[in-house]
């Protein structure tokens, strides 16, 4: 049985148009998945959805045989799902060992976060570099090595990361990517939402095309690598809607 | 020189107090991102309460705290429940919330009028009409005990927001509410209890202005108006702003009242606004430009 | 939208019983007091009439900056009080009668504007409306303590020497006619690309912006435009009250009501101030008869502000827009 299954969803933002028109996917507890396509396909609001920020109009997402309608992103954090939003989502004021803290914020258990904060601070020298640090004054690439810290405090059974490369060069984006390497080792279940489709791709084992709203193709990442279907989506293809985001 | 700083004393004792009614507003803006224009209209309601407590009970206007303080919390919980709950996520709703308030305001200070009348009214605990005196200096005594709980209740405010496992996740949505959302705070919770905890201080700042000055339902206009002008210059949202600029405007009207009158003294506080408005929009401690 | 069914549909357009009733609206509004030249003892209803005309200009004023911009302006009595105070010190001091003298009024009235929107629009949505409040409470004391103008106590003027059966007819037309200009000033600026500009600001500003809407200057223009109608009309109102001083026009309560009038007709319409002021003046007339002008009215104007936005925000024109059931004659947008 997939770890994460997504059943048919249809979601979309406030009073507005339907973003996701009816998307299904099997998410297998060892597997790491990269989804990629166009703007406006309905790549982030698919991880918002599935985290409880935007709710499902129609269709169900199951997550580990139990439904996650209707529950609160807090509720489903709880279960194991962590989500990495898009537009670097720290706590600009806080210091770095302040942000990880925030990352644990759902454990009652004090002592335990800190273990588990200076266990995330091992696995990222860097974070335990600059633990006193205001995380504003860090570069884009150390905020989102901090962002993964963060994300791992809950030792999560999966973590969904919105575009971590946006915004970073892409040797900074490299580094990043082999840190998510040391996520998969450890048996965390990763879903990238990638606009960089190579480096997303060579990252993941899984590849999924999203376009307007629905999965169109997916497959082990090589495959959708090599598929000229991918040069027609970003290069040839003419958008039948406008809209800002993924 | 002696008047001078005769004026600066009297000017940052009631700065204090004025941090106090204004730290509700700015935690509540820094939370929830809406104006509470009802803010002082709820500092009458407590100052009523401790009037008629003291009036009927002689109950100490100061003690009346251990009174106003959770009663109007548990106003704040129930109005933010039946008005504001829910709506607060929907950035575009914001400026029919600030309405809302203002209806709220109004809707308060008829009540209270209708009830109570707009006749004058403070009460006179014995440490009202009595001063302390310090070498050439004096401070009256009920601006003292004000002065001296704001600070305490100040300080506990701080302290709590530093060191509560709630503190932080306060904290945490005035940062960033996405990123709180995310780490598992429920804003929805938090923004209540924020409002509580705002609806508190208000209690608190309400008790304590019986004494201070003389208040009848229409004076939270006036109220509201010096609060968020103070707020406004020390940038909204932040609480360290809203004490400095209370420091620094009241320090101000107080040498602009003894120059020219007590009715100018709110004068400063307003035309304060337009300057800041003029120079620097978003206060000196502001994070946002475009506020 | 253009479906191929109107290209089909027969030629009588819907703008023809738009334009029929309003015709039928302002002749009947210019022949009413011809009554009272005939029959007499219709003076209250004149006071009346010419009071929801005032209040129709006000409304339609507010909804400029209010509505189409979307800022919202706690404090824009001032402007009714600017106009209002350059009336009488005109009458007062230099004899030119508010009759003659009211546009010049609302031009000094929208010259401040101008200049206040200058400062008090450098800030966005929340600071904009705490400066508006801050406006009021500082003009009120300004004006109270400025003996020119009779401080606390205000300013006497004469009464217009005509037959009480008369007195009223002035009043009327003008306020008359500044509803009808009020009305168009907000329909011409509703069609116009400056009215666009606006509405794109109210909806998101940073994109406005970013599309090339000069924001600072059409935030300000609206700022001021809103306030010269009103100006106009507190210059004819202090006028018509032969008297006027800050406590009349310089509460928060006064103020709300502009609020309250536009926001329950349906503010970013054109005819919904019309509406809302029409109706809240007809209330507040029943409530003040029947409870007297006191802090329930305070209780009432604050309620019913509270029970619009929670239940119906975009007010009845903009409600029933919204829900497709607004009669065609009642859609001037």
């Amino acid at each position: 049985m997939p770890l994460l299954q997504i059943n048919d969803v249809v979601a979309g933002y406030g009073i507005g148009p339907d973003i996701i028109t009816g998307l299904s996917l099997a998410v297998e507890a060892d597997r790491s998945y990269c989804i990629i396509g166009p703007n406006g396909a309905g790549k982030s609001t698919l991880l918002k959805t599935v985290c409880g920020l935007v709710q499902a109009r129609s269709g169900s997402v199951v997550f580990d045989g139990k439904p996650l309608s209707g529950l609160r992103t807090d509720e489903i954090l709880r279960r194991g799902i962590c989500y990495v939003p898009q537009d670097r989502s720290l706590f600009p004021d806080m210091t770095v060992r302040e942000n990880l803290r925030m990352g644990g914020y759902i454990l009652r258990d004090r002592h335990a976060v800190e273990k588990r904060i200076d266990e995330v601070m091992e696995m990222f020298p860097i974070l335990k570099e600059r633990r006193a640090q205001l995380a504003k004054t860090m570069s884009g690439g150390q905020q989102q090595m901090l962002l993964l810290g963060r994300a791992l405090v809950l030792k999560p059974r999966i973590i969904m990361l919105d575009e971590p490369s946006l915004g970073l060069a892409p040797m900074v984006s490299h580094q990043i990517f082999e840190s998510m390497n040391v996520l998969k080792k450890a048996g965390i279940t990763i879903i990238v939402v990638e606009q960089n489709a190579r480096i997303g791709l060579n990252f993941a084992d899984w590849g999924c095309v999203l376009d307007l709203g629905k999965m169109v193709f997916e497959g082990p990442s090589q495959t959708v690598l090599d598929d000229p279907r991918i040069e027609e989506l970003y290069l040839g293809r003419r958008r039948r809607r406008t809209g800002a985001g993924g | 020189m002696t008047h001078n700083i005769q004026i600066l004393i009297l000017g940052v004792t009631l700065g204090g107090v004025y941090a106090l009614m204004a730290s509700g507003l700015t935690l509540i803006f820094g939370v929830m991102g809406i104006v509470n224009l009802a803010h002082a209209a709820f500092m009458m309601i407590a100052a009523f309460i401790a009037y008629f407590a003291f009036q009927l009970f002689h109950l100490d206007p100061i003690l009346s705290i251990v009174i106003t303080m959770p009663v109007m919390f548990v106003v704040g919980i129930v109005v933010y429940r039946l008005l504001f709950a829910r709506s607060v996520a929907d950035t575009h709703k914001r400026g029919v919330l600030v309405l809302l308030t203002f209806a709220l305001a109004l809707t308060v200070e008829g009540t209270l009028g209708f009830l109570f009348s707009n006749i004058y009214r403070s009460t006179n605990p014995s440490y009202a009409s009595k001063a302390i005196l310090f070498g050439p200096y004096y401070l009256p005594e009920g601006q003292f005990y004000a002065t001296l709980m704001s600070i305490a209740l100040l300080v506990g405010l701080w302290a709590f927001l530093q060191y509560t496992r709630t503190g932080y996740a306060i904290r945490a949505t005035m940062h960033n509410r996405t990123a709180a959302e995310v780490v598992g705070v429920n804003v929805d919770r938090i923004s209540m209890f924020v409002f509580g905890i705002g609806m508190a201080l208000a209690g608190a700042s309400g008790s304590m202005l019986t004494f201070l000055f003389s208040f009848y339902p229409s004076k939270h206009w006036e109220f509201v108006a010096i609060l968020l002008s103070l707020v406004v210059l020390g940038g909204m949202g932040s609480l360290l702003g809203a004490l400095i600029g209370a420091l620094l405007l009241s320090v101000i009207a107080a040498f602009v009242s003894a120059e020219f009158g007590p009715t100018w003294s709110p004068v400063t506080f307003y035309l304060a606004l337009f300057v800041i408005l003029l120079v620097r929009p978003q206060g000196l401690l502001g994070k946002r430009p475009e506020l | 939208m253009a479906t191929s069914d109107t290209t089909v549909r027969a030629t009588a357009p819907p703008a023809a019983g738009k334009r029929t009733l309003m015709t039928v609206l302002v002749v009947a509004a210019l022949a009413f007091p011809l009554l009272q030249v005939v029959f007499g003892g219709l003076n209250y209803w004149l006071h009346m009439l010419l009071f929801v005309f005032m209040n129709i200009a006000i409304a339609s004023s507010w909804n400029i900056i209010g509505g189409y911009a979307g800022y919202i302006s706690l404090g824009h009595n001032v402007f009714f009080a600017i106009g209002g105070y350059a009336g009488a010190i005109l009458f007062a001091y230099f004899g030119v009668s508010p009759f003659i003298a009211f546009p010049l009024c609302g031009l000094i009235a929208m010259a401040f504007g101008f200049l206040i929107g200058l400062i008090t629009l450098r800030a966005r949505g929340p600071t904009f409306i705490i400066s508006t409040i801050a406006l009021v409470l500082l003009t009120k004391i300004l004006l109270d303590n400025w003996d020119y103008v009779g401080g606390t106590n205000g300013i006497s003027l004469p009464l217009l020497e005509l037959p009480v059966d008369l007195v009223k007819l002035p009043f009327y037309y003008l306020m008359l006619l500044l509803a009808v200009g009020a009305v168009y000033l907000s329909f011409r600026i509703r069609r116009s690309k400056f009215g666009l500009g606006l509405r794109a600001i109210s909806q998101d500003e940073t994109k406005a912006e970013v599309a090339g809407v000069p924001t600072r200057l059409y935030k300000t223009l609206a700022f001021a435009l809103s306030g010269l109608f009103i100006g106009m009309a507190g210059a004819l109102w202090g006028y018509y009250l032969t008297y006027l001083s800050p406590a009349i026009f310089l509460t928060i309560l006064v103020g709300a009501k502009f609020v309250l009038m536009t926001i329950l007709g349906g503010r970013g319409t054109v005819s919904g101030p019309v509406i809302g002021a029409t109706l809240f003046i007809v209330a507040n007339e029943f409530f003040v008869t029947q409870f007297g002008a006191t802090a329930l009215n305070i209780v009432a104007t604050g309620l019913l502000l509270v029970l619009v936005l929670v239940f119906f925000p975009e007010g009845i024109v903009g409600t029933l827009k919204k829900s497709g059931h607004l009669p065609r004659m009642l859609d001037w947008d």
